[in-house]
């Protein structure tokens, strides 16, 4: 079988046009268009007539997030990125909220990389951004904790700390 | 001035309306300056700041044209672009000056209208494809092409029109000096334009604002047409960076061009022996050329006649190209009727393109029950 064909095409005072044809013989087609919205078409096999949805460059975002397959809830964020290069390897990066039972405890003292082998690479604490947090910070309930690892790591993570 | 701001106070409300109910904007710009202007209540006139204006409207127009127009990429796709492009312009092109040239215009003057009634307005069709959801469908990319061979045309047509009442040889050889000159500074000069254009203080929208002005200016001082000079600016900008360009010059071309149309509302005038017959005929023939080059492209192109009423569907509406064409060569009388036939076609095109799926439709399960129908031992 043939792999899904994508083509991308640049359309003079439209924008860009990628299209997949899928296994199923139905196609998708996405453009980014110049006023700055994304439409997705989506076209039955043999059908004539497309079905379409408008959407905001952060409701596509979030369309993206959804069909890379990674983890998502009502207000916390995933993104999965497939390096196909790397023997597939899939690193996935999630925001959580940090409950109130883990509030006060260091990553050092929550022994999260040893645990899990997931790693806190940034911290979002009152608008403001705490990159790369050493094993002495200590979170706060409200903060928001950026954590990258391999997609069964994040999950370790996601039950044995954000639970404790 | 008073009536300047009353023009502007009017376009903002209409282009509200406009947006509110997806309905082209141009058309309702130009019936309000008739409306205000001499032919109506005659509560707005053109003075030397709406001239100012307008004049400013058609250069960033034509500026932004040059920016879009992607040469390598016509090169790339010849036969998408010709094909389609070509057919366009025998028959509506042909159609649009033989019945002008009929209809009493002279040579030149049919000219000029049948230019006006054969190009496209890039702006509504683009426009209403993105808005109607139309962009999927393969006829969307043939109509795209058409568009852009028309901008093609367009400058063909500016520089034929222009050149006619020159000394050619001069002319031939100002334009290609001008041309060389403004390649060569976009081409050498690359890293210092996109190091202007990544700014992020007041300097890269004055620089273009600038670059047009003056461009324009220069290419006035030389005698050679300002609107090819401003193009080809838009052309090879587009070598650096066309879409800095293209944020920059936005706010210009969007508030200028609205005054552009306006003003030309305003200038248009009944009474010096418009005949409504004649414009009723163009009106009419406007949108029947469409579809018959229509029909063409998409017998040739996709092979069946559906696509010919979608491509007509979305093709209908002229607009600020044919303005462009009646304000710089037009007489008072073919400005009148270029002005009536853009109001027609953009309001009926408007309608077409919104409901050609669902006409396409209608004539779809009316064949199938005609062969229903038909069939010897169906039904009972």
């Amino acid at each position: 079988m043939s792999a899904m064909a994508l083509r991308s095409l640049n359309l003079p005072g439209i924008g860009t046009k990628y299209e997949i044809e899928t296994d199923k013989g139905d196609t998708i087609a996405v453009f980014f268009t110049k006023t700055g919205t994304i439409q997705m078409y989506t076209l039955q096999k043999d059908s004539q007539t497309p079905s379409a949805a408008v959407m905001t460059p952060v409701e596509a975002r979030r369309l993206g997030n959804i069909l890379t397959g990674a983890i998502i809830e009502a207000d916390q964020e995933s993104v999965e990125i497939a390096f196909s290069a790397l023997a597939d390897l899939r690193i996935t990066i999630h925001t959580y909220f940090i409950p109130k039972s883990i509030t006060g405890r260091t990553i050092e003292d929550l022994q999260i990389r040893a645990k899990t082998g997931a790693t806190i690479i940034a911290v979002c604490r009152h608008d403001k951004n705490i990159i790369n947090p050493p094993p002495t910070f200590a979170f706060e309930t409200g903060d928001a904790a950026l954590v990258i690892g391999e997609s069964d790591q994040i999950k370790k993570f996601e039950r044995e700390i954000m639970v404790e | 001035m008073e009536g300047f701001i009353i023009a502007l106070f009017v376009c903002l409300v209409l282009a509200l309306i406009s947006k509110y109910l997806s309905v082209p904007a141009i058309p309702f710009y130009i019936l309000a300056g008739i409306v205000l202007g001499q032919a109506g209540l005659g509560i707005v006139e053109s003075d030397k700041v709406s001239t100012f204006f307008s004049d400013m409207g058609l250069l960033f127009l034509l500026f932004f044209m040059g920016l879009e127009m992607k040469l390598d990429r016509i090169i790339a796709n010849p036969s998408k672009v010709l094909t389609g492009g070509l057919i366009g312009l025998t028959v509506d092109m042909g159609i649009g000056f033989i019945a002008a040239y009929l209809l009493g215009f002279t040579l030149m003057e049919a000219f000029v209208v049948g230019a006006a009634f054969y190009i496209t307005s890039t702006a509504i069709v683009i426009t209403s494809l993105i808005e109607n959801r139309k962009l999927m469908s393969r006829e969307a990319e043939t109509i795209i092409w058409v568009t852009v061979f028309e901008d093609l045309v367009l400058i063909i047509i500016l520089a034929v029109l222009s050149a006619s009442d020159q000394n050619l040889l001069l002319f031939f050889v100002k334009v290609a000096l001008a041309l060389a000159f403004i390649y060569a500074i976009s081409l050498y000069g690359k890293e210092f334009l996109i190091s202007i254009l990544e700014r992020n203080d007041e300097i890269p929208i004055l620089f273009t604002f600038a670059a047009v002005l003056t461009t324009a200016s220069v290419a006035i001082y030389l005698e050679i047409p300002e609107t090819l000079m401003v193009i080809a600016l838009g052309a090879a900008f587009a070598i650096t960076d066309p879409d800095a360009f293209e944020q920059h010059a936005r706010p210009f071309r969007d508030v200028f061009m609205v005054m552009f149309f306006v003003f030309f509302g305003v200038t248009i005038d009944f009474v010096s022996g418009i005949d409504w017959f004649v414009v009723a005929i163009i009106c009419t023939l406007a949108i029947l050329s469409k579809l018959i080059s229509g029909m063409i492209i998409g017998l040739v192109i996709h092979g069946s006649t559906l696509s010919g009423l979608e491509i007509w569907a979305n093709m209908i509406s002229r607009g600020e190209f044919s303005i462009a064409l009646a304000v710089l060569y037009g007489s008072p009388i073919i400005a009148t009727t270029i002005a009536i036939m853009v109001i027609v076609t953009s309001i009926v095109g408007a309608f077409t393109a919104k409901y050609s799926t669902w006409m396409r439709r209608g004539i779809i399960s009316h064949s199938r029950k005609k062969a229903l129908m038909y069939r010897p031992h169906g039904g009972k």
